[in-house]
């Protein structure tokens, strides 16, 4: 480790961990970013992603809002549309439902809007996904959404390095980020660089070359994936893992060119599986010259068309899993689709 | 600004002791060539030369050249739908104004945004917004970055009787009391939501009540009359930038035209609009100057002329100029990079 | 100066609106703010003061009259001013932007606009197999590539799809379907020349073993009026050999270079010959609403008869020799083909696995030395106008095939001509399909 310069290090930390070294080295650089959100400061957000920040830095810096969603982002909105950097954290990611007004009508119109003459550079820190326990109105996936919205750009994370280089080129851009975090990853340890680590915006992630299929997923499905296609290694399958990491804008290169080489696409992810980020990639592909590379259709693994339920089997049952994607990607190269 | 030391004695009315004769000269040219603008906007639109609809502020111009008299480039506004007298009173050429209306590329949003968006943001308006109250929590953010950033700048907050109504107006209200943000709430009541009276729609008699709810001193004025608007402004100013907070300020008046250009009038009686554009306040502040020898009759007339003039020629200037190319309709909608 | 009075526009998506009743006559004192007409739009009626005090003078729009928005329907003098002219009718008025959707600019994606038209599910004579086909987008890509009809294919994917693995590339055939080892698929389109000029455009489709070069005497006869479209068959001309296994897969192919080389054009007009005559009738089935009319000169697949051994005759021929009495047959007069002309076309037929495709062509659409193909239903549905000429002296097809059908289209029998009018006497046929002197097809 010591023949390694600083900079580069990798060190093992965990997804959280790393999501709070990267918003500690943007405050460190930058006196312009802030923290606001609901109970980040001495409590340490609900799932204690900003734990101690408010010591190093505090509480006019690290900002604890009042229960005020709408207004809390919108406050995050006027402040980066006037000079400031704000990291907007939504303790759940349902609870930007409350806040869709400054989110889709505000920030991600406003530069258009005043034809390029403002810009809007907030984050928004979205824990997200199910297998908590919460149910219907705590463990929504709903990235999709905003993938429908011109001027927002929405990543998702799979990895600690991921986290905290996607946080830091967020704050880096001129324009609105959204960052959906998975609550089960933030315990997940990881390498993660040290030093200013930047993840580009808009780039998919090949995690396992494969020639018999490709499998696309993004947040935690990324992981699932992963051992699905391990186990499906054993029975001499082939599979292609790509990582979404970015909704808006996405990377069509990426996954065009592993379709031409496979020929076979599944996708895989969290939120709903009607109109969602599945139902995006397969027409990329279809409008596409990648489309004469198709030799079978196109599987899509969503979740249950119902809200999360509460029950700890009907929970599993309702996104995909493990095993639930290794069936799928057997048939689909197996040629039984 | 010689308002402070005035002596007591002195029974003039706060803005011809407060301004200079050129400023108060100019505050009238502003008034007249909003309602010229206005007026010239409107032919325009039933000539079809305009798109879309607007929301003409005639019968309230002295709300919005009394409010922004003190206001530097640096202090930030956020307007509303009803928002072509801020843009004026804040200092923004008619010309590139009308550009914007006509849908031409030399217009404030390059023709993105029109009459509902139009700002500057060079004079500090972070534009009109076409959600009620969508302003409100963007303004507190503005405020906050003022002080993060250690500014003596205030922001103004217009909002209409409508918005009151709205959450934002509660969050956001809540928000720049508790953390004491140099922030004007200036409600321009008008006492329609656009066929809703506010006697119909809000539980209090004066929206000025409810700044006792976030602990700020509220106040109704005559919003017709420019020196009572202006005094009030000039005393929340005056606590904002000295770091003791917001202040709700309520100006009475009316809208003579209709809601939008679609309005057919069915809610209000034309006795009751008589009786108000009775209540002229541009009449009413030409007058008084004249009373108090700021002008004369002619004095007036010249200004008047001045105004009628400038609209002329930010018509010719938007008929001549160039409409946007189709080809760059995602144009802003991203920083270019 | 008179103020304007015009029909404002008072609802964000209207452009005219209709005036229902004026409250003051022409010549009339009026009052700023007064009523001073009633209009209707789609959604209600809306009263409309008037602008200024004094006369209304001009009025230039009756009750129920629908009139642009921003028209000029009168005029007010003040007091003391002198009437001028009337403002003029409303038709014409002052020009309304249209800003709404239709100036819209469509975006297209590149994807949309680079992609081939979609390969042709065809009514009529392809129906029966383009319903039953189902293959991948790859294995169909993979097809095209090695010239290989997918009608043959066993599917081996789920209900019968064929997938990329079930399509023989190459020398890498499948078990089943034996393929002849003396010449490869070639890729690319269809050859296409094309000559422009003015009216009608003229697409032109040649006969089994011929090319777009023979219809030179004809086009010199037509002389340099229309715009003409010569398309080579697979396995003929200049274009690529390709695999054919069938009457349909051969004219999809001649449908798909039909698309793309007519992509621009408006309705064109079909000449065809034997063979190509077969393909104008298929063509005209499938694209009905692109062809204006047909000339179809001794065309096939009207009945089982043709004398199939003077077609493998010549795709056999190596050399000018074993040719020439082959294409003597064509002609209803032998002396027609010179032993120099013999020579020119065996040049043109030099390319061997050229010969071996054209033989294997042969045996899938003229089997046994039958026709095995029909397009007597397709030429009855044609409904655009159609011309049948063919050669009293024909040897190749029967002229009876024409004779014996009961359709509208006209029939012109040529005596003194056989298989090939339009070498034999081009001036004739040019006459008969309206070209020859200079009048419209």
């Amino acid at each position: 480790m010591n023949a390694v310069p600083q900079d580069t290090a990798l060190r093992t930390l965990s997804y959280a961990e790393a999501i709070r070294e990267a918003m500690a080295i943007a405050m460190e650089a930058d006196p312009a970013v802030i923290l606001m959100g609901e109970d980040i400061g001495v409590y340490g957000g609900a799932f204690q992603v900003t734990l101690d920040l408010v010591d190093r830095f505090g509480p006019d810096r690290v900002m604890d809002t009042p229960i005020s969603e709408l207004g809390g982002a919108g406050v995050a909105v006027g402040a980066a549309l006037t000079g400031l950097k704000p990291i907007f954290e939504f303790q759940f990611s349902d609870f930007a439902m409350l806040a869709m007004e400054q989110i889709v009508n505000q920030a991600a119109k406003l530069r258009y809007m005043l034809g390029g003459e403002a810009s809007v550079p907030v984050v928004f820190r979205l824990p997200s996904g199910s297998g908590t326990g919460a149910a219907a109105q705590h463990s929504q996936s709903i990235e999709a959404w905003f993938g429908h919205v011109p001027g927002l750009k929405v990543l998702q994370p799979s990895t600690p390095a991921d986290a905290k280089g996607m946080l830091l080129a967020a704050l880096a851009d001129p324009d609105p980020v959204m960052i959906f975090e998975h609550k089960l990853l933030y315990k997940m340890k990881g390498p993660v660089p040290a030093g200013h680590h930047l993840t580009p915006i808009g780039k998919a992630a090949v995690r396992r070359e494969g020639s018999d299929l490709t499998i696309v997923a993004g947040s935690i499905m990324v992981h699932r994936a992963l051992e699905a296609a391990g186990r499906l290694a054993t029975e001499g399958i082939s599979a292609e893992v790509v990582d979404l990491r970015s909704i808006r804008p996405i990377d069509h290169e990426t996954i065009l060119a592993s379709v031409r080489k496979t020929g076979r696409l599944m996708v895989v992810y969290e939120g709903v599986k009607a109109f969602g980020v599945g139902a995006e990639i397969s027409a990329l592909v279809a409008e596409s010259d990648a489309f004469d590379f198709l030799d079978a259709p196109i599987l899509r693994l969503g979740a249950a068309d119902a809200p999360v339920p509460y029950n700890p089997d009907l929970e599993r049952a309702s996104v995909p899993q493990v095993d639930s994607i290794e069936s799928a990607a057997r048939r689909l190269a197996r040629r039984e689709v | 600004m010689t308002a402070s030391d005035t002596k007591m004695t002195d029974n003039r009315p706060f803005a011809i002791r407060a301004y200079t004769p050129d400023e108060l000269r100019g505050a009238l040219k502003r008034m007249y060539l909003i309602r010229r603008f206005e007026e010239g906007a409107e032919d325009s639109y039933m000539r079809g030369l305009i798109h879309g609809t607007m929301h003409l502020s005639i019968g309230q111009e002295a709300s919005a050249v009394a409010t922004c008299m003190e206001l530097t480039d640096d202090d930030k506004i956020t307007s509303t739908h009803r928002g072509h007298g801020h843009c004026i009173a804040k200092g923004a050429d008619v010309g590139r104004m009308f550009a914007e209306f006509f849908g031409k590329e030399t217009g404030y949003c390059h023709g993105r945004g029109g009459s509902m968006h139009i700002a500057d943001v060079k004079t500090g308006n972070l534009g009109a917004n076409g959600i009620v109250g969508g302003g409100l929590p963007i303004a507190v953010g503005a405020a906050l970055s003022a002080k993060r950033l250690g500014k003596s700048d205030v922001t103004v907050c217009f909002f209409g009787d409508g918005a009151n109504n709205e959450g934002a107006f509660h969050e956001s209200l809540n928000m720049a009391s508790v953390w004491k943000l140099p922030v004007v709430f200036v409600c321009e009541n008008n006492q329609y939501g656009m066929s809703t009276s506010i006697r119909r729609s809000t539980a209090v008699a004066r929206i000025s009540d409810r700044a006792a709810a976030y602990s700020m001193p509220g106040v109704t004025v005559d919003g017709n009359d420019f020196s009572a608007v202006a005094e009030a402004v000039h005393l929340a100013n005056a606590r904002a930038r000295a770091g003791d907070g917001p202040s709700l300020v309520e100006n009475l008046t009316y809208r003579w035209r209709g809601h939008s250009k679609s309005d057919r009038n069915r809610y209000r009686t034309k006795e009751e609009i008589e009786m108000w554009m009775g209540q002229d306040p541009i009449t009413r502040f030409r007058t008084e100057l004249i009373a108090h020898g700021i002008t004369d009759e002619a004095g007036a007339d010249a200004i008047e002329a001045a105004a009628v003039a400038d609209m002329e020629a930010g018509i010719a200037f938007a008929k001549a100029s160039p409409a946007p190319d189709v080809s760059e309709v995602t144009r802003y909608v991203y920083a270019e990079v | 100066m008179p103020t304007e009075v015009i029909l404002p526009k008072v609802d964000m998506d209207m452009t005219h609106g209709t005036l229902a009743v004026w409250h003051a006559g022409d010549g009339e004192i009026v009052a700023k703010g007064a009523p001073l007409f009633d209009i209707e739009t789609d959604k209600a009626a809306m009263e409309v003061e008037a602008p200024a005090t004094g006369r209304l003078t001009g009025i230039a729009a009756k009750p129920g009259e629908k009139v642009a928005v921003g028209t000029v329907v009168a005029l007010i003098y003040a007091e003391g001013e002198v009437p001028g002219s009337a403002p003029a009718a409303p038709a014409a008025t002052v020009p309304v932007p249209d800003h709404r959707a239709d100036r819209v600019p469509s975006i297209q994606t590149p994807a949309e606009t680079s992609r081939a038209a979609p390969a042709p599910t065809a009514p009529g004579v392809l129906a029966k197999d383009a319903t039953a086909l189902r293959a991948t987008p790859a294995a169909r890509s993979a097809a095209r590539k090695a010239g290989v009809l997918l009608e043959g294919i066993t599917g081996t994917g789920p209900l019968g799809r064929i997938q990329r693995d079930d399509v023989p590339t190459g020398l890498d055939a499948g078990p089943d379907k034996p393929l002849p080892q003396s010449w490869t698929p070639q890729p690319g389109p269809l050859n296409v020349r094309s000559r422009k000029g003015s009216g009608p455009t003229l697409v032109m489709l040649h006969g089994f073993t011929a090319d777009s070069q023979s219809w030179a005497p004809l086009e010199k006869a037509i002389g340099s009026g229309p715009a003409l479209i010569r398309i080579d068959l697979p396995c003929h001309g200049r274009s690529p050999l390709r695999r054919i296994t069938g009457f349909a897969g051969l004219a999809r192919m001649m449908v798909e270079a039909f698309d793309e080389a007519t992509r621009d054009l408006g309705m064109v007009h079909l000449l065809g010959h034997s063979l190509g005559g077969a393909l104008a009738i298929a063509i005209a089935d499938i694209r009905p609403r692109r062809v204006v009319g047909l000339s179809l000169i001794a065309p096939a697949g009207l009945g089982p008869e043709i004398d199939a051994a003077t077609l493998l005759g010549i795709t056999r021929a190596t050399r000018t020799e074993s040719l020439a009495p082959w294409l003597r047959r064509l002609t209803a007069s032998p002396d027609m083909i010179s032993d120099s002309y013999a020579e020119a076309a065996m040049r043109a037929r030099g390319d061997g696995a050229m010969r071996a495709a054209q033989a294997d062509m042969a045996d899938a659409i003229l089997t046994d030395g039958t026709q095995t193909f029909d397009v007597q239903a397709a030429l009855h549905r044609l409904t655009a106008p159609t011309r049948i000429i063919w050669g009293r002296q024909d040897k190749i097809i029967p002229s009876r095939h024409a004779t014996a059908q009961r359709t509208d289209a006209a029939i012109h029998l040529l005596d003194g001509a056989g298989h090939i009018p339009q070498m034999e006497c081009p001036e004739r046929v040019a006459r008969v399909i309206g070209l020859g002197g200079g009048s419209p097809l």
